[in-house]
């Protein structure tokens, strides 16, 4: 297991928070043709790939053509949801005044609602990543991934779940912004809720008729076909997202924190929450995109809206600052991160193991300078 | 200044939601874009264009060819937006037509601005092929359809652009009779269209030119009542068209004022970048214009815009109040702002800020409700 990073002091994390900064501004002015580029390319492999898949499945026979036609869809949504889709709602490509890549006008191909996503999301996740009781991301209201959870007889099925979740994960993903656990333990009366609901279960009921009612019908005699290699993409969209985002926060390591220890976080602390609250994936070029850059997790929720595909070339500086403040850098192969997320889900279903006492001291380490150095409530400004 | 799109038919409205809801809208814009650009949809919300031909008028000075996707219907005198990315940055910026209309063909005529981003990077940047982004043509400045009486033509530098698509205009309509031009510029070398317009003082009769160049030995910097007086003794009587910089024209009007001819005159103002607007220090109150309610606020008080708008009473949409959710991001029309994250100051007309890490130093319009 990797050594835990080293608590930093207010002021030392408002010093790692300036450099982050610094290294912010260094990108932001560089900003240009070429980050453009790059993700009109991603467009347009995306777009290819998608007409390759489509007509594979509607005009092709025999298996081969069937698995050519699931892959090149798949990969078609797969773009769509991670490099393009979160990367451009998350306002990376804002800059740039093209309306086909405007956050607050994209539209993905999953049914999550765009608008869900920006406050689930863009807002809740990232602003209170991995703080207990705020960010729902943190097990997404059912699973127990770390210890400081309390244990529950129903983890006991969390495997289960777990799987269920991956192959259905866009439905997961959609519905997480309803918060439908408020409204079974009563706490959201049902008419708000389900008009809250709405523009999730229309957008939801256009995905199903065209992937499994309009394009198959348009295949003619081929709609089987089409209907079931539209659902084995959609399906192995679900499985690749599911892994990739499980690894980005729940491998051994990653911490999570409680709302006493950031009350008055300052804009450095939210940096070095958001250092020690994520983990990356190695992998090639190609792994990145097909992750939306999520590999690169940790660069990602230091910097949100920086363009995905400058965390590669941001990483060893962030590396380096990393060592020197003695914080750990969360990093390793896919099948690493993914047997690490494993191994926690299947372990945390049972109760325990306790909590190690290093968060204790921490909360109290930070109640106590909190005390000390009574921030404004609006502190991340004003460092 | 754009036009706006018009009001599409229900049937129109139905189809465009089913493409959208189908996710077949972006594929349709990404293929047409890939097959046909010059009919891709364009920002602007009228066409596009490529780029034919370029022609290096002056040093400075280059004229665009260009071939629009859909015949443009404008007025000689008018202008157009024209949409460019700028290292990968949309940005607009009107330009006066210089060419007569009628054509398939437009021409814009651009001088690069120092520190001009537009004009710098088409002049740098834009090579033949490029595709820009055109807007409907508009503006005032226009021949009247029948032109009758003796005219005058007053330029100055690169002003020369919208009276050489009217007079272009005169010659295709055989209508160029009894015209003066008195146009402004620092050099021989420095006035565009020259070989063009000599050409016109040599073969039209009732055509007469005088160029007034800084550099002639002897002769006033720049725009002399005497001498103007003396070039054109009846230019009260005639129909008046200017274009130029702004002193040179406010002299012009002061002399049709006084000889009683104003409703003579009339004035293209040089469509340049916005100014700066007047700064004040962060805090002291500033009006905000919230344009889509088209009510005004006055924000004043410590922190943020957002903290400045809730303190006036405004509910605007915000998520994490520190710059990363972009929620409570929204259009600036204009105005002057500093980057809280950055420091960095901005007077950019159609800017995107997010309320949160924004602070006021002039009055803004922003699109808000």
């Amino acid at each position: 297991m990797t050594r835990p990073s080293r608590t930093l002091s207010r002021e030392e994390a408002d010093a790692f928070g300036r450099e982050l900064d610094a290294l912010r501004q260094e990108v932001v002015a560089d900003l240009g043709e070429r980050d453009l580029r790059h993700i009109r390319e991603v467009i347009r492999v995306a777009n290819l790939s998608e007409v390759t898949g489509r007509v594979l499945l509607h005009v092709g026979f025999g298996p081969l053509s069937f698995v050519g036609g699931v892959s090149a869809l798949a990969l078609a949504k797969i773009l769509d949801n991670m490099e393009i889709g979160h990367n451009v709602m998350h306002g990376q490509y804002d800059w740039t005044r093209d309306p086909a890549l405007d956050s607050h006008a994209y539209e993905w191909d999953t049914v999550c609602t765009s608008e869900d996503w920006r406050h689930s999301h863009n807002y809740e996740h990232h602003t209170f990543t991995n703080i207990l009781g705020k960010d729902r991301d943190v097990g997404y209201g059912f699973l127990r991934v770390t210890p400081e959870q309390p244990w529950e007889p129903r983890h006991i099925t969390q495997p289960v779940g777990a799987a269920l979740l991956a192959l259905l994960f866009q439905w997961g993903v959609g519905a997480h912004d309803l918060r439908i656990p408020d409204v079974i333990e009563g706490k959201e009366p049902f008419l708000p809720f389900a008009k809250r609901a709405l523009p999730f279960v229309q957008k939801a009921g256009w995905q199903l008729a065209k992937d499994y009612v309009l394009y198959p019908a348009l295949a003619l005699g081929n709609a089987p076909r089409v209907a079931f290699g539209n659902l084995l993409a959609n399906g192995a969209r679900n499985l690749w997202t599911f892994a990739v985002i499980f690894c980005g926060h729940f491998p051994e390591g990653v911490r999570v924190y409680t709302e006493d220890e950031v009350a008055n976080e300052s804009r450095g602390q939210w940096y070095v929450r958001q250092l020690n609250g994520s983990a990356n994936i190695e992998g090639s070029t190609a792994m990145h995109v097909l992750t939306g850059h999520l590999s690169h997790q940790i660069e990602h929720h230091l910097f949100p809206d920086i363009p995905a595909a400058r965390y590669p070339e941001m990483a060893p500086r962030v590396r380096e600052l990393c060592e020197r403040y003695g914080q750990t850098y969360n990093t390793g192969s896919f099948p690493k991160q993914l047997g690490s997320v494993a191994r926690r889900l299947l372990r945390l279903s049972l109760p325990g193991p306790a909590v190690a006492p290093r968060a204790a001291t921490q909360v109290a380490e930070a109640a106590a300078q909190a005390t000390t150095a009574r921030a404004p409530q609006r502190a991340p400004l004003a460092a | 200044m754009f036009s706006k799109t018009t009001t599409a038919s229900p049937l129109s409205k139905a189809r465009d939601h089913v493409l959208r809801r189908l996710m077949l809208d972006r594929q349709v814009a990404f293929w047409t874009n890939e097959l046909a650009p010059l009919h891709a949809q364009s920002g602007t919300g009228s066409c596009r264009a490529r780029v034919g031909a370029i022609i290096q008028e002056t040093p400075d000075t280059k004229t665009f060819v260009l071939q629009p996707g859909r015949a443009l219907t404008y007025r000689a005198g008018q202008y157009v937006s024209v949409e460019v990315e700028v290292n990968g940055v949309r940005m607009h910026r009107c330009y006066s037509l210089s060419s007569a209309p009628g054509g398939d063909e437009v021409s814009i005529t651009v001088k690069r601005v120092p520190d001009g981003r537009v004009s710098t990077w088409l002049h740098d940047h834009v090579d033949v092929g490029a595709i820009l982004g055109l807007g409907a043509p508009s503006g005032d400045f226009v021949l009247p359809t029948d032109v009758t009486g003796p005219l005058l033509f007053v330029s100055g530098g690169s002003g020369i652009t919208p009276l050489m698509s009217m007079a272009r205009d005169l010659v295709q309509r055989g209508a160029l009779r009894d015209v003066v031009w008195v146009h402004y510029a620092r050099s021989a070398a420095d006035v565009i269209f020259g070989r063009e317009l000599a050409h016109l003082a040599r073969t039209q009769p009732d055509f007469r030119l005088h160029l007034c160049l800084d550099d002639e030995p002897g002769a006033p910097r720049g725009f002399d009542e005497a001498r103007f007086t003396a070039l054109v003794p009846d230019y009260a009587s005639r129909a008046a068209f200017q274009c130029g910089p702004g002193p040179m024209m406010d002299r012009v009007e002061q002399l049709f004022d006084a000889a009683g001819a104003a409703g003579h005159l009339k004035r293209e103002a040089f469509v340049a970048a916005p100014a700066h607007t007047p700064s004040v220090s962060p805090g002291e109150p500033v009006q905000v214009t919230l344009l889509r309610s088209e009510r005004a606020v006055i924000a004043r008080g410590p922190g943020s815009l957002l903290e400045q708008l809730e303190r006036a009473g405004e509910r605007p949409a915000h998520g994490c109040r520190v710059g990363i959710c972009h929620t409570c991001r929204c259009t600036k029309q204009s105005g002057t702002v500093e980057n809280l994250l950055s420091g960095e100051l901005s007077s950019a007309p159609d800017q995107e800020i997010q309320l949160c890490i924004t602070r006021a130093h002039s009055d803004l319009k922003l699109d808000l409700a």
